[in-house]
């Protein structure tokens, strides 16, 4: 599968490395080239600097062609219009959108974006420990 | 109209401004509690701390009985979603962001979000902040005074550069009214001003003796 | 000193009997206008000229019985009822419409998050006001402060 990814962070970097390792053609972006220090070093993917929500950009990560986009910057806003580009401008069949506010998650959630949130995740995770 | 304006940078404080001075109801959103408070004593209490893409934030500015939300924040991105809440969520008929990125509208008018071109909030901005990508861009038309006001940027190394108002032949009708030079304030320009590298100028010319203005002023 | 025209803003609590109070030994008969005012605040998601029944309803009781304390003393009090976004700029603006000499205030002792706290409402009077103003603190024994 082509996948391209938006934000080098833990997460990012992680997710790369082991989309590549399990075979995918992964190609990640991120602003700041300091961060695709956290990739592994048998990361065989691409790594791209410059912002994901600039179209220019993500036609260099071959979003044209990719069949999976991920938004996984620290920032919901740029995820979520990141994750639209991908979708509503490149046609990308899935668009999964981080959002850490779980307010706008469900908002857009019900926009039809494929979105995901840490918080309430990690939340019920936390209470499900607490009560055993 | 209830008008809630997201971001109380330059371009949200003169909106606000205009806008309560035509007698609408506004509502300013901004993060940075030191600058509400700045902008609570200039306009009035009009001003409410949050962040305008939170849901919590927006149904507080009761946006569900708004009839317009402009988003003018720095950041497209933080526009683009106050627009979008504001719109899905809260159902406000009308949204309107604005964009540092021209590449930037072709999405937000696919998702109904509209991207205003000429206006006075972009004059504002354009004084204030913006080195505009390409050469010329129209700020407004006087349509009725067959003139229009345009802003440029006159390049290092044109001919026009170290050289006095008063030696630079305008063509007819054309006026240089404001000179835009970094870390200063706007000049108004006089026979004696010396033309720089980097200055913005915002002239008003007929349209037609635009294209021997732009030659006199950013022709190498 | 001598006082023409008092703000009292009033709020509904126990204390508002004993602002006025204090505002009727600062105040000479025959001379000084003593008013109070009530303000309702309005939340955004509602228009500012909202029709509040049941507030104001409240509203003019509290005033009504704001009048009776004053008449006690021999005065007879003027009282306004305002709409408003913010407590604080209101009392401001009608200071100002009303050309008073003197705002009496009184306050709760208040506690947020463990602390004791002033609100926000008594902080802008004071810093915007442009007449004196005279703060009252009601006494709160230590075991009811807790």
């Amino acid at each position: 599968m082509k996948v391209v990814i938006m934000g080098c962070g833990r997460v990012g970097a992680r997710l790369a490395a082991q989309l590549d390792a399990a075979g995918h053609s992964v190609v990640i972006i991120d602003l700041n080239a300091y961060s695709f220090r956290r990739l592994s070093q048998t990361y065989k993917g691409k790594a791209i600097v410059g912002n994901g929500i600039d179209t220019e950009v993500l036609k260099k990560a071959g979003i044209e062609s990719a069949e999976v986009f991920i938004a996984l910057t620290q920032g919901d806003n740029r995820n979520i219009m990141a994750s639209q580009i991908a979708k509503h401008i490149f046609n990308v069949p899935r668009a999964i959108c981080r959002i850490y506010d779980p307010l706008r998650q469900e908002l857009f959630a019900t926009l039809g974006l494929e979105t995901i949130s840490p918080t309430t995740i990690f939340a019920d995770l936390l209470q499900k420990r607490v009560e055993g | 109209m209830y008008i809630i304006i997201v971001g109380g940078g330059r371009v949200g404080y003169y909106l606000t401004e205009a806008l309560l001075k035509e007698g609408h109801e506004i509502l300013l959103i901004e993060e940075n509690p030191a600058v509400c408070e700045v902008i609570n004593e200039e306009l009035g209490s009009v001003c409410m701390r949050g962040d305008g893409c939170e849901v919590v934030t927006l149904e507080a500015a009761g946006t569900s009985r708004a009839d317009m939300l402009v988003s003018v924040t720095a950041d497209d991105e933080d526009n683009l979603i106050a627009c979008q809440v504001a719109k899905h969520k809260f159902k406000v008929p009308r949204t309107i962001a604005r964009i540092r990125n021209p590449k930037n509208k072709e999405l937000f008018e696919k998702l109904g979000v509209n991207v205003p071109v000429i206006s006075t909030n972009l004059i504002l901005e354009h004084i204030t902040e913006e080195v505009p990508t390409h050469p010329v861009t129209h700020l407004m038309e006087l349509r009725d005074k067959g003139l229009e006001i345009i802003e440029m940027k006159i390049p290092a190394g044109c001919a026009c550069v170290g050289r006095t108002i008063k030696d630079i032949v305008l063509p007819h009708g054309s006026i240089l009214s404001l000179i835009i030079r970094k870390s200063q304030n706007p000049i108004i320009p006089t026979d004696s001003t010396v033309l720089m590298a980097d200055d913005q100028i915002i002239a008003v010319t007929p349209p037609q003796a635009e294209a021997e203005l732009r030659a006199v002023l950013i022709g190498e | 000193m001598k006082f023409d025209r008092i703000l009292i803003p009033v709020v509904g609590t126990e204390i508002d009997a004993e602002t006025i109070n204090l505002a009727c030994r600062l105040a000479k008969k025959d001379r000084t206008k003593i008013l109070a005012v009530y303000i309702i605040p309005i939340v955004r998601e509602l228009p500012l000229d909202a029709e509040m029944s049941a507030e104001v309803k409240k509203a003019e009781e509290i005033l009504a019985s704001a009048g009776e304390v004053a008449l006690k003393h021999g005065f007879e009090i003027e009282t306004d009822l305002l709409q408003a976004r913010n407590v604080g700029p209101s009392i401001i603006d009608e200071a100002v419409e009303r050309k008073v000499d003197l705002i009496v205030m009184g306050i709760s002792y208040k506690q947020r998050f463990g602390q004791y706290s002033l609100g926000n409402v008594t902080p802008y009077v004071l810093k915007n006001a442009a007449c004196r103003v005279i703060l009252y603190q009601q006494y709160q024994s230590s075991e009811s402060s807790v």
